[in-house]
Order: C-alpha cells, then structure tokens, then sequence
C-alpha cells in the first residue's frame, strides 16, 4: 500500500492545482483526481525516460534541467518546453545571486553543498515567483 | 550562526506537506524519476524543480481539456470520464491512452462480475 503512494503525488495537491484553473461553482470528483494522479506519474517516468536516454547516448550519468527541457521539446509538449527553459534560466541566474550574497555578507560561512553537488544555497522565505516569467521575462529576478 | 538548510528541507519534501515555494514535493518527484528508468541513477537538484513546474502546466493542460468536455455534457462535475476523453482526443496524451483505457476496463469487469 504504501509502495503504491510512493509513485503517486498527493492528491490534495493536484486538487489544489485543478481547482486553481476551474470556475469557482466547479467540481471534481476523487476518481478524476485519481486518474490525473495517475497521469502526472507517467508523464514524469515518460519525460524522464527519454530525457535519461538521451544523457545515456551522450556518455553523462546525470540528467539535469536542460534534459528535462529537451525531452519534453522532443515529446510534443513545445510550449511546456519553453515557459520551463525560461524558468530554469531564472532559476539559475536566483540561485547564482543567492550564492553571490551568501559569499559576500560572510567569509566565514562556507556555502551548504547540498548532495547533488551543484553548490545550491538555501533558498529563504523569497518565491521564485512564476509571474515573472508569466509578464515575459524581466531580465532581473525580484525578490518579495 | 548556522542556518538551517531550508533547501534541503523542501527536497526532503517537507512535512505535513510544506513544500516550500513549489506545489509539489520534490522528494517525491525525484522518487518517481528514479523509478522510471534503471539507468537513472543521478539527478541535479534542479531536476525535481523544472519538474514541479512542468508537472503543474501538465495537470493544467488537462483539466482545462477535460473541463471543456465537461461543459459540453452540461455538467459542473468533472469526471474522471472527461479526463479519459481529454486523453484520447490530444495527440500529446497519447502515452496515456493505455493508462486511462485500463482503469476503464477494469471499472467494466466490475460491473460484469456484479451483474
């Protein structure tokens, strides 16, 4: 039972995110959250398949964003593929000015290498905020 | 000072669902990753968060596809039919086909042996 949740994500999430999209007065019953439950898992395995296939081809042992991106590109879903390289470009130019700070307001404090070994920094109570890309793309990340 | 490791904390996914600045938790999108293919055995921690995103334009796409199902059937309920046929009219979907088909068929079956 438990092994089967663990391939699945929390259904009050995706609830969360179909509601966010439908008219207030909607509904949704649990089979059809189910069923998008469902979805969202082999799309993930489906992406990620192909993304590893093509890191595999290329002599890497990592998949990173770009694969992500690419696969989805390959996979049909174009216009995914582009809201995400622009998130990932601010995502990264984020994580490169948090690094940038952290180095600065301390000598002493030496940046947290997190496992997967790409130097990431905390990242605070600041949201990447999904507006900035959404009002195309304002070249600095803000920070609420 | 040493401050706690809030990055970590959202990869870890989080208790009682917290997940950070993203809707989905990351531990668990990166269990699913993993689980996909043998040969994936290393993911850069971006990996998880590019797939929060899209995962969350994915299940948008759909709804909004199987809501206008929904409208058509003069319905305020969205079923898990109209996702079903979302999936069967988008080429996109295709990958999904099977998946939908079989929760249908064995729905089917159900009826079958209760009758």
């Amino acid at each position: 039972m438990v092994e089967e949740q663990d391939k699945l994500l929390p259904i009050a999430n995706i609830g969360r995110i179909m509601k966010r999209i439908l008219p207030r007065n909607a509904k949704i019953s649990k089979e059809a959250k189910e069923t998008v439950q469902e979805c969202v898992s082999e799309f993930i395995s489906f992406v990620t398949s192909e993304a590893s296939d093509k890191c595999h081809k290329e002599n890497r042992k990592t998949v990173n964003g770009d694969d992500i991106c690419w696969a989805l590109s390959t996979l049909g879903f174009d216009n995914f593929s582009d809201i995400m390289l622009r998130y990932l470009q601010k995502f990264r130019e984020f994580e490169r000015q948090k690094a940038e700070q952290n180095k600065a307001s301390s000598s002493e404090e030496r940046g947290e290498v997190t496992s997967n070994g790409f130097g990431l920094q905390p990242v605070a109570s600041a949201s990447l905020e999904f507006g900035i890309l959404e009002k195309g793309g304002s070249s600095s990340a803000k920070q609420k | 000072m040493k401050r706690p490791g809030t990055y970590s904390g959202i990869l870890s996914g989080g208790i009682s669902g917290r997940t950070g600045p993203h809707l989905l938790p990351l531990a668990r999108i990166k269990k699913i990753m993993k689980k996909s293919n043998d040969d994936v055995k290393m993911i850069t921690g971006e990996a998880p968060i590019v797939f929060s995103k899209a995962c969350e334009l994915f299940i948008e796409e759909i709804t909004k596809r199987a809501w206008n199902i929904t409208l058509q059937g003069k319905r305020r309920t969205l079923c898990k039919e109209d996702v079903a046929s979302a999936v069967i009219t988008t080429d996109i979907f295709d990958f999904l086909v099977n998946l939908v088909s079989d929760s249908a068929k064995s729905e089917e079956s159900q009826l079958t042996t209760k009758a």
